[in-house]
């Protein structure tokens, strides 16, 4: 089986669950419930319960579906900063080039998960704010993409063809640039969600992230280090899940690259 | 090359002043200042605005930049308003700890990344290349504190072998050293699957040159050639090596908290809980001026070891 096929039945896997668990999941996975702390796993509760006596899986079905939501969004958020700004950058030339190259120049100057943390603690701690801080730190790398690739297709032939019809450059970098690169960035887009999903916890780890009670892969896993030794299961279940899902999007990028590697 | 100097330098200097004004302002815009928060929640707002004034946080925001400016210029670093004394004095304390940690976890991941590199790029397909391929993809997938529970459930709990947290300041480079094992070690496997990932990369774009092929042709030995084809290959590791080597003295963050190594990681986020922000411009100064470095030095670096470059 190809990678591109079991990284997208394992997303489509985790996704669903996320989606659908949380529905089906009898326990909330936010009301305390003090009776029931520190739960072993038991038929009525797979992964055992926390210090709150709230019920781990339920957790981590809801905790994906915010986890997911989170790196989801910040990758589109980043894709669309990169491709208007680098589209911007190349299409109007001059200062305005200049100026966008050395405002995402100023933010690769930062370590990448300083930026972000730093971001973070900026705007605050919420699920909005985490997208919005991922959402920007990863846009330079996207806007970088963007310029070279459209600089190197606007001297290709067949562009100058274009021109010489006479086609506007704005329709030559859209219409005809535009279509022959972006699959090149969903392709690192999927593999941008993985790193998202991964700081994402890191953060919420930290408890910088997502705040609580909210759940996130990253603030259950949280949760689960202050009772590691007691309850190892609280914390292999949902980081299991968690490397699987990154493992997924890293499959099908990888994957992906590959044909489109032996296309061209 | 002075003019090259020159420009590069202006090109530091104002990304720094970018960087660094962003900070300020970034860290002022949050909610809650440093004399509220080291009041205590049951202060009086008396006491509260004395403090401020103390702290000098009652000056227009223009003038306390400024102030800022000029201390920096002098070489100071500024005030910890949580620990009460200077901040170079605060950094000059938790670095040692963070940069013993990024060296060892830098070396770890260097020899590991290589040497898993070289294996599966010297015979691509062979079952050493599976293992490897399988090493980097869950590498790369691992998330870097759960790798931690992993290692302390293992090492530290069921076997005893290593301390579960806490760092011996004080103590002798054995002690030290054991304490910082679980936790290089957790930074390092992420990066060596990416170190070894692309060094496996470049060997085979490598192998696949002209001369390559040539010399195989005329009957050279595979052994004598895989030299050749390293050495053309592994420069190309080194934009890589810089980013992550640069990225470790702030990339030790989450390790620092899940193992409670007293460093940089732990300084910066206590600082940001505090509002402290004389420490966290500190931080991010160092941490940022450290990461231009790194990677310009790689840079000259590169060109020094491959004399391609000069010409390009």
């Amino acid at each position: 089986m190809s990678r591109v096929r079991i990284g997208a039945a394992l997303a489509a896997l985790i996704v669903a669950s996320a989606l659908v668990g949380p529905w089906l999941m009898p326990h909330d996975p936010i009301r305390p419930d003090y009776a029931a702390r520190y739960a072993a796993p038991s038929a009525q509760h797979w992964l055992g319960t926390d210090g709150l006596g709230r019920d781990v899986l339920a957790r981590s079905l809801s905790g994906g579906r915010v986890s997911l939501a989170i790196s989801a969004g910040a990758t589109v958020l980043t894709l669309v900063l990169g491709l208007v700004a680098g589209l911007v950058a190349v299409g109007l030339r001059g200062t305005v080039d200049v100026v966008l190259t050395r405002a995402f120049d100023a933010l690769l100057a930062f370590p990448g998960f300083l930026l972000v943390l730093l971001l973070v603690a900026i705007l605050g701690g919420g699920v909005w704010q985490t997208m919005l801080a991922l959402g920007v730190a990863g846009s330079p790398l996207y806007f970088r993409l963007v310029r070279a690739y459209a600089r190197s297709e606007l001297g290709r032939d067949y562009v100058l063809a274009g021109a010489a019809l006479g086609a506007s450059r704005a329709r030559l970098l859209l219409r005809h640039a535009l279509p022959n690169f972006i699959g090149v960035l969903a392709v690192q887009a999927a593999s941008t969600a993985a790193t998202f999903l991964l700081v994402e916890a890191s953060l919420s780890y930290l408890g910088l992230g997502v705040p609580l009670p909210t759940p996130s892969w990253g603030n259950v896993l949280q949760d689960a280090r202050s009772f590691l030794t007691r309850q190892p299961w609280a914390a292999l279940g949902p980081g299991l899940v968690l490397a699987s899902a990154a493992l997924a999007l890293q499959f099908l990028s990888d994957g992906l690259r590959d044909r489109l590697d032996r296309r061209t | 090359m002075l003019r090259f100097a020159l420009t590069q330098t202006l090109s530091v200097a104002i990304t720094l002043v970018v960087v660094l004004s962003l900070v300020f302002v970034g860290m002022r815009a949050l909610p809650g200042d440093a004399a509220a928060i080291l009041s205590g929640l049951d202060a009086e707002q008396a006491q509260v605005e004395a403090l401020r004034r103390e702290l000098g946080l009652d000056r227009p925001l223009i003038v306390q930049y400024g102030a800022y400016w000029v201390d920096l210029l002098r070489g100071d670093l500024g005030h910890s308003i949580r620990e009460r004394r200077p901040v170079s004095e605060v950094l000059r304390e938790r670095m040692p700890v963070t940069l013993a940690l990024a060296g060892a976890a830098f070396g770890l991941s260097l020899v590991v990344g290589l040497g898993v590199g070289l294996l599966a790029g010297r015979r691509p397909g062979s079952t050493a290349d599976g293992v490897a391929l399988g090493f980097t993809t869950v590498g790369l997938a691992l998330p870097e504190f759960w790798f931690a529970f992993l290692l302390i459930l293992l090492f530290a709990v069921q076997l005893g072998a290593f301390p579960v947290i806490g760092f011996p300041v004080e103590g002798a480079l054995a002690l030290r050293l054991w304490h910082l094992t679980l936790p290089a070690l957790t930074l390092a496997i992420p990066r060596a699957a990416q170190i070894a990932r692309l060094a496996r990369a470049r060997l085979l774009q490598e192998a696949a040159a002209d001369y390559v092929r040539t010399a195989r042709s005329k009957g050279v030995r595979p052994r004598a050639l895989t030299r050749h084809v390293a050495a053309n290959a592994l420069p190309g590791l080194l934009p890589l090596l810089a980013l992550e080597l640069g990225g470790l003295l702030t990339g030790t963050i989450v390790v620092e908290q899940v193992f409670g190594l007293p460093g940089l990681g732990l300084t910066l986020l206590g600082a940001i809980g505090a509002r402290d922000y004389g420490v966290v411009q500190g931080v991010t100064i160092v941490a940022v001026v450290v990461y231009i470095a790194v990677n310009m030095l790689a840079d000259a670096l590169q060109v020094l070891v491959d004399p391609r470059l000069r010409y390009a």
